[in-house]
């Protein structure tokens, strides 16, 4: 049976590759595995290369650091092996995909080869977490090799114990004992053992220093992990982390020797823990159909651009009342809007109003309210400006959502243009909603001028009004580009749930950011360039005052950005009436 | 290929479906080819075939959700192409799985739905409809709370709100249990009954041939016969005067019907 399950598995990775090389035949593949390849050596192969020049490998930290790093490492692992007996409480579930529950389950195969076979399965999520990990961490020194391996002993750790924990939870409820009692008895344990070694560090350890009296932050911070040090160092810890600081060592080591010498007992440890596993008689079955049938439905939802990936457990309230007479776009808007949760709704807004003006209004009073405005302003226009770029890319409530269910969209008596505002006015509304409070956040926490005369008042509110005006057509520019992908390139956007993974598609992102941001660009430029003028003609006739040139530069920009959005509509509009989403799929 | 408008005929009522010369091509692959036939008020049509005949792409074309490679829809006399939004206003499709949206309740599908189509006495008619279909107590509840047989007769409800005179259902029937299939059957007949032609997708032969006055056999996409049960009987001769409509299927496919 285990030689199946292997022919399973060889086949079913050698298919999806098959596959995957075989759709470069495609253009759209090709040039997304060419982008998405290139920037994958940038970030992979450059790194070495540039590890490899002289002077430019990051130093290997102290052997103090060290000793500290790996104390620090063994006890996260602790606090997380820990968490596992104290925080679940479901019972022990493995997942499967659905065609393997239904062609394994009724089958005669043994419980201990379906686990044999679950955890063969996740060293491939396990590697590749490792290679992740190792190119996170790059930064801070050391082999590769060794980081890579260290990672790999570490994640097949945890995920053993996760997996041993979760029958012995469940044999624990079998035997009558609750999760909570479970929990009881598990922080009761922690608690006892906490106390004894805190009685025991107090009597061994010297006070702690006074950090405030040091005369830099850099030296108050050499003494505060010199002292963690001491802590980490000083009896009983090193006697209670021994064990997880064995399972960490690799990630630490210096040299190859260093290295085998700590692998042995990582792999001593991960067999103790297959021992474990393999030999917990727990019956996984039932729970897992379960978990599998939920976790096909979460990997549905976020290949479908989902990104909550889980269904709603109730019905939210609408955010207004829909009247059944009148345009049909405000239906896909009101609809859209349900869809993107109860934090919309216009109550939501007020409180949030509300909130910031108070917000506002404290951050102003006390003591050097300047300093603090002037960082918070700083961070809500920088966010401002963020949400612009990536806010499109977050807020999914549009096409990217509904062009699962395009042919409930196509029956619709519906105008194209109509069914596009309807999809790209809820994600738009949201964004230019959180903008200006963000806007109002900083016009509230702007400090008042000392040096600078010019930046008046009236100049500060023509400011805000300006961005207030020119932002939600800025937005609703932003949310056409990634909606007319969506129809145009369907194939290149996450829409359905047989939507490829892959270098190609993360090439296929890249090329599309890309896209999406030079487009807008040439986008803002004429609006840019009307502004200016608009603006200019108005500083001339005003008496040449700044704050009067402001509100009607941002109008007329905003009106070239409205009658681009207004094209923009109706080209998609357009090509909407023409998407044939079932093309190249015959039913 | 242009349809030619209906010849006047006191006596006949008027074709409410029509289509002359449909095509679609997935690439060089023909799913539909040269399709003609029409469907007149009162009228309710079983679109039968062997998988991959190109049933559900025909139903799909009908109803304007992909575009014909070639040829011509007319729904209530509005050429979907040309008037797609009076042909749609006119017509309802039920695909054979409902497609909701997972984060309306029930009476907001009906809501969404009434706006859609300016229903502006939505909230009697969704009442009826509910009470008929049994559903008018999950009015709060989400399409994930809701059983297969539930979640269709939403899709039913939303699709019925606005009246249709062109109905097109695929698979209305599978995955149904037998209380449901009666009420669907009713529903069905009682539309044509009021004047709406349907034409109906499936494979349960015996099931079509309770409620269908007119029987359309597809095949590679081609269409082999379409016509009365008595008319389609006669053109296969051999087929003795009391054959049912699986016989029929089996002589007009070519189909082996096995041991």
């Amino acid at each position: 049976m285990g030689r199946a399950l292997l022919y399973y598995e060889l086949h079913s990775r050698w298919n999806r590759l098959r596959a995957r090389l075989q759709r470069l035949r495609q253009p759209k593949y090709l040039f997304g595995a060419l982008a998405g390849g290139l920037y994958f050596y940038w970030y992979v192969f450059g790194m070495l290369a540039r590890r490899s020049m002289p002077g430019a490998a990051p130093p290997m930290p102290g052997p103090e650091h060290q000793a500290l790093l790996k104390s620090l490492g063994a006890l996260v692992l602790l606090v997380v092996l820990l968490l596992m007996w104290i925080v679940p409480h479901a019972r022990a579930a493995l997942i499967f995909t659905e065609a393997e529950v239904a062609f394994l389950f009724p089958a005669p195969v043994e419980r201990r080869t379906l686990i044999n076979f679950k955890l063969l399965k996740s060293q491939s999520a396990i590697f590749l977490s490792a290679l992740f990990m190792t190119l996170i961490g790059r930064w801070s020194g050391g082999n590769y090799l060794f980081r890579a391996v260290g990672w790999w002993g570490v994640l097949s750790i945890v995920n053993l114990h996760l997996l041993g924990s979760s029958f012995a939870r469940t044999l624990l409820l079998d035997r009558g004992i609750s999760n909570w009692r479970r929990r009881l008895l598990v922080l009761g344990g922690l608690g006892l053992v906490a106390t004894g070694v805190f009685l025991w560090l107090r009597q061994s350890l010297p006070a702690p220093p006074d950090f405030s009296s040091e005369q830099s932050e850099a030296k108050a911070l050499a003494a505060f992990t010199g002292y963690v040090g001491q802590i980490l160092a000083a009896r009983p810890l090193p006697w209670l982390l021994a064990p997880f600081r064995l399972a960490v060592a690799p990630l630490f080591a210096a040299d190859a020797k260093q290295f085998c010498l700590a692998l042995g007992p990582v792999l001593g440890l991960i067999a103790l823990h297959y021992l474990w596993v393999i030999r917990s008689n727990v019956a996984f079955e039932e729970a897992s159909v379960e978990l599998s049938r939920k976790f096909a439905e979460r990997v549905a939802a976020v290949r479908s651009g989902n990104w909550q990936a889980r269904k709603p457990k109730k019905g939210k309230r609408p955010p207004f009342e829909l009247r059944p007479a009148g345009w049909p776009a405000v239906a896909i808007f009101w609809k859209n809007l349900i869809s993107a949760g109860q934090f919309f709704t216009g109550r939501a807004w007020f409180y949030l109003i509300w909130i910031t003006v108070i917000a506002g209004a404290v951050l102003r009073s006390g003591e050097e309210p300047a300093g603090r405005g002037a960082i918070l302003m700083i961070l809500a226009v920088s966010l401002g400006v963020i949400s612009i770029i990536y806010g499109p890319q977050i807020l999914r409530h549009d096409f990217r959502q509904d062009l699962r269910v395009a042919d409930i969209l196509k029956m619709y008596p519906i105008a194209g243009w109509q069914v596009v505002l309807g999809e790209i006015l809820a994600p738009a509304a949201i964004l230019a909603g959180a903008q200006w409070l963000l806007l109002l956040l900083a016009f509230l926490v702007c400090p008042a001028p000392v040096n600078h005369a010019s930046v008046t008042v009236a100049l500060r509110i023509a400011i805000a009004l300006s961005a207030a005006l020119v932002l939600p057509c800025v937005d609703f520019i932003a949310l056409l580009l990634p909606n007319a992908a969506a129809l145009i390139f369907p194939a290149w956007v996450q829409l359905g749930k047989d939507t490829p993974r892959g270098f190609e598609t993360m090439g296929q992102q890249l090329i599309l950011m890309f896209g999406q941001i030079i487009v807008l660009m040439l986008a803002l430029l004429p609006a840019a360039l009307a502004g200016g003028a608009a603006g200019f003609i108005a500083w001339f006739l005003f008496g040449k005052v700044v704050a009067a040139a402001v509100v009607p530069g941002a109008l007329a920009a905003a009106l070239v950005l409205a009658a681009e959005a207004a094209v923009g509509v109706h080209l998609l509009g357009k090509a909407f009436e023409h998407f044939d989403w079932s093309e190249g799929s015959p039913e | 290929m242009e349809i030619p408008p209906p010849a006047p005929s006191p006596a006949a009522p008027p074709s409410l479906i029509e289509t002359a010369g449909l095509t679609k091509l997935y690439g060089d692959f023909p799913a539909v080819s040269d399709l003609s036939f029409s469907v007149r008020a009162g009228e309710v049509i079983g679109l039968v075939g062997p998988n991959g005949a190109g049933k559900t792409t025909t139903l799909r074309c009908l109803s304007g959700i992909i575009p014909p490679t070639r040829g011509s829809v007319r729904i209530c006399g509005h050429t979907i192409e040309r008037e797609p939004i009076e042909a749609k206003r006119n017509l309802a499709f039920f695909p054979d799985e409902p497609r909701l949206f997972d984060y309306l309740t029930v009476a907001q599908h009906l809501t969404f739905t009434a706006r859609i189509y300016n229903v502006a006495n939505y909230r009697e008619i969704a009442r009826g409809l509910l009470e008929e279909l049994e559903i008018a107590d999950k009015a709060d509840k989400l399409p994930g709370e809701l059983s297969r047989g539930m979640k269709q007769k939403l899709a039913i409800a939303c699709g019925f709100l606005h009246s249709p005179r062109a109905i097109f259902f695929d698979e209305p029937l599978t995955g149904l249990d037998p209380l449901g299939i009666r009420r669907m059957k009713d529903s069905i007949v009682k539309r044509a009954a009021a004047g709406a032609a349907i034409l109906i997708s499936s494979h349960l032969l015996h099931l079509l041939e309770e409620i269908c006055s007119h029987v359309l056999i597809l095949k590679d996409g081609r269409k082999i016969i379409d016509g009365t049960m008595d008319e389609v009987r006669r053109n296969f001769s051999e087929v003795s005067a009391g054959a049912n409509l699986e016989e029929i299927f089996f002589r007009a496919t070519g189909e082996n019907k096995g041991p």
